[in-house]
């Protein structure tokens, strides 16, 4: 267990759209280093909660705690300290690209003049273009640069590569992985494409309806759950196979492919034995357990 | 269901469009009844509806801009061909009924009576198909819509009315001739192909799109490039030099770095066109204050209010999505000193306007037209306050309905009509009882609301919307 004081702590977080219950008792603490994926469908919450925890929005019931400070009262000392990336967010359109980035960079003591050029440069946003021509793609590739140019630490990505087309979405992620092996360094990153995030998280929150289904480290999300190959060896297996927890069985001539959360790879290995057949274990991709959290 | 069915969609499911048929029914009504209080010829009374058509015209426009604007529909069968066969024999059936208003006019024999309402269905036509060619080029129509009432209205004046009811009834072959020239064109070129083509895929904003936030998005996000182009050069680098050097000088937690951050984004592009903007302001309001100055002494004080209804349009940095190190209590100090001194400028302005106009009135000469007299008034020096009373309002609307545009645009209209009408029946009232406390009363009632609802807004509400963008 992580001793250090978490940067976000959330306790009993309720917001109200209205009649929908956006987030619904949302207990959560962000511990510092870490790369948090929150993952969940469209109108699970995830901006809400995002939004919360830099105080664009406020929560009906419960707390919000982000750097030691109310999210509501968040002054220019805590924001200086977080980068946000909004989907399709607003910048100032009749700038252009240059002046955007002095006009923010003046806000931010430690604004890396040397990292904005090499971005400027790999993302190949030329400066001088006005910000409202640029396309969506372009135009989310200067939010990021603007989030990262003073080195938060704590960096939030709301569906930051959702504009992105393949190419800069890889792009993307290398800068991730960069900006990950920066120490004292924490993200939260949403994202609806799990094969992506699955490459850079070390945590994962996964909501549905406003709720956190699931708050876990990924490696442990990633023992807990597995997928099973099982072969017979010259002969048919038997209808009923003795493992646990099964979520999902597949059959065909001899061979199964089961799907199974919290079970051991040695319990496996043993059950398989007591069979006399041939057995492969493997970690199942974040998108399947996904699928299962959810379902 | 059929194509047409299917495409009637466009007319009936767009909800802000039952207000604008029931402003037409209403037109029509008024068009028929002048006619049962007098029939008397060459009045002009009888035309009414053969304008109407023009507006009809607009209106059904709506259907092959749409069919023609999706791709999807636009490569369906029948969906080019449909909607010109339907507006064509609206258009008929339209202007049928408008030009049986003539059966009733006076001192004419069977054969005549038959040629003039064969005229007026034709001039009837003509009128549609200028509404329908309008909608096509303007593209937004609804932006144009608020000047259609001042065409009626100079036409009136200028007696229109009458030239048209005397071309109809005077030169119907001739007005004919044109009618079946404008039919066969309009027809020929709402079924061109190659038009067809250029308008696939292209946004377009309708009547009362405006409540269609994704339409308005993607239109305005069309139309950016082009937008941001005209800017050219600007904002110049003395502007940015000199906003980014008054922000560094305080500290980075310092609300003065805010708020010269907030001038620096909602008044840059402004003075970075400086001279131009000056010209262009001094020009506009000169004009109108030579217009409006022979109006009568309450019109010409509207000045006052006008700029009201242009702050509409400023954007305050309270909902923003473009995170900077500056909180909620940052963004209520810059809300509050933009708005001051947005309140301060106009005022200024204002008031040298005010001072001009009272320069003009020694040498601007009387106007007489159709035996009316019109004298120039000067603005009242004594309402310069006025604009200090409406900034707060309106940007309290503004902050109230901030996600609800056109409820917003609605409410500041409102505000609008409500000061105009009163200045209209109480202006010698109202100037006669301005004093020192009527203005810190009222000064201190709308500074007070909107320093109330900034506040909360800043403090208690969310910043950005459940949507994307904001």
């Amino acid at each position: 267990m992580n001793n250090e004081k978490p940067i976000v702590q959330m306790r009993k977080v309720c917001k109200l759209f209205g009649n929908i219950k956006a987030l619904d008792n949302i207990d959560l603490q962000i511990q510092p280093n870490r790369i948090v994926g929150l993952l969940g469908a469209n109108g699970a919450g995830k901006s809400t909660l995002l939004r919360n925890i830099i105080g664009l929005y406020l929560q009906d019931e419960g707390e919000c705690i982000t750097f030691g400070s109310e999210a509501k009262k968040l002054g220019p000392k805590e924001l200086g300290r977080i980068g946000y990336v909004h989907q399709e967010g607003d910048l100032l359109d009749w700038m252009t690209v240059k002046q955007l980035i002095r006009y923010v960079s003046t806000y931010y003591p430690s604004w890396n003049r040397q990292m904005e050029e090499k971005y400027v440069e790999d993302f190949a946003i030329s400066t001088k273009a006005r910000v409202g021509s640029l396309s969506p793609g372009q135009r989310q590739r200067l939010a990021i640069l603007l989030a990262i140019g003073f080195e938060p630490e704590l960096l939030i990505l709301d569906e930051p590569a959702a504009a992105l087309d393949p190419v800069a979405r890889a792009q993307f992620l290398d800068l991730l992985l960069q900006i990950i092996q920066t120490e004292n360094r924490t993200i939260i990153i949403s994202s609806h494409i799990l094969s992506d995030v699955e490459k850079v998280i070390d945590h994962a929150v996964i909501m549905k309806e406003g709720h956190i289904l699931l708050d876990s480290s990924f490696d442990e999300l990633r023992e807990r759950f597995s997928r099973v190959r099982i072969s017979a060896l010259g002969k048919e297996l038997p209808p009923e196979l003795p493992f646990e927890n099964v979520v999902h069985c597949k059959r065909s001539d001899g061979q199964a492919i089961l799907t199974v959360k919290d079970c051991p790879r040695e319990k496996l290995q043993e059950q398989a034995k007591s069979l006399d057949c041939w057995i492969e274990i493997e970690t199942l991709p974040l998108e399947d357990i996904y699928k299962i959290v959810v379902s | 269901m059929s194509v047409l069915t299917v495409n009637l969609k466009h007319l009936y499911q767009r909800r802000g469009l039952w207000l604008f048929y029931v402003i037409v029914v209403l037109f029509a009504f008024a068009a028929i009844a002048v006619l049962f209080e007098d029939t008397k010829a060459g009045q002009g009374r009888f035309i009414g509806l053969i304008v109407l058509a023009f507006v009809v015209g607009l209106l059904l426009a709506v259907l092959p801009l749409e069919v023609m604007s999706k791709p999807f529909s636009y490569c369906l069968p029948g969906h080019r061909k449909v909607p010109r066969r339907f507006i064509f024999w609206v258009g008929v059936l339209v202007n049928l009924f408008g030009s049986l208003l003539f059966l009733t006019y006076p001192d004419l024999h069977s054969g005549q009576l038959f040629l003039v309402v064969c005229s007026a269905f034709f001039a009837g036509m003509i009128f549609f198909w200028l509404g329908v060619g309008f909608a096509f080029i303007l593209r937004n129509p609804g932006a144009w819509i608020g000047f259609l009432p001042l065409v009626i209205l100079g036409g009136c004046f200028f007696g229109l009315h009458r030239v048209l009811e005397r071309a109809i009834v005077g030169i119907p072959f001739g007005v004919i001739l044109v009618g079946i020239l404008s039919s066969i064109v309009a027809w020929l070129w709402l079924g061109d192909e190659g038009r067809a083509r250029r308008y696939c895929a292209v946004p377009w904003i309708g009547f009362f799109d405006a409540w269609n936030r994704d339409k308005l998005q993607r239109y305005r996000r069309v139309r950016a490039p082009i937008k941001w182009d005209k800017l050219k050069q600007h904002p110049s680098p003395w502007v940015e030099t000199f906003f980014l050097g008054r922000m560094n000088r305080h500290d980075y937690v310092s609300t003065g770095r805010y708020i010269w951050g907030g001038l620096y984004t909602m008044f840059g592009i402004a003075l970075s066109q400086w001279k131009a903007t000056c010209s262009s302001v001094f020009l506009v309001a000169l004009a109108i204050v030579c217009f409006l100055g022979y109006m009568g002494p309450w019109t010409i004080n509207i000045l006052f209010v006008m700029p009201g209804l242009m702050i509409a349009q400023m954007r305050l940095p309270v909902y923003s999505s473009m995170l900077i190190s500056g909180g909620r209590k940052e963004r209520y100090r810059c809300a509050m000193t933009l708005v001051i001194t947005t309140a301060l400028l106009i005022t200024v302005l204002l008031t040298i306007i005010a001072v001009l106009s009272v320069l003009l009135a020694t040498i601007m000469p009387d106007i007489t037209l159709r035996g009316n007299t019109f004298i120039f008034q000067p603005m009242n020096i004594k309402l310069f306050f006025v604009p200090l009373l409406m900034i707060p309002i309106v940007f309290t609307v503004q902050l109230i309905f901030y996600r609800k545009p056109m409820s917003m645009v609605l409410l500041i209209m409102l505000v609008f009509v409500i000061s105009f009408v009163t200045s209209m029946f109480l202006y010698e009232h109202l100037s006669s009882g301005i004093n020192p406390m009527f203005i810190i009363g009222g000064l201190v009632l709308c500074w007070g609301t909107f320093l109330l609802v900034s506040r909360y807004v800043c403090m208690r509400r969310c910043l950005v919307g459940q949507g994307r963008t904001y």
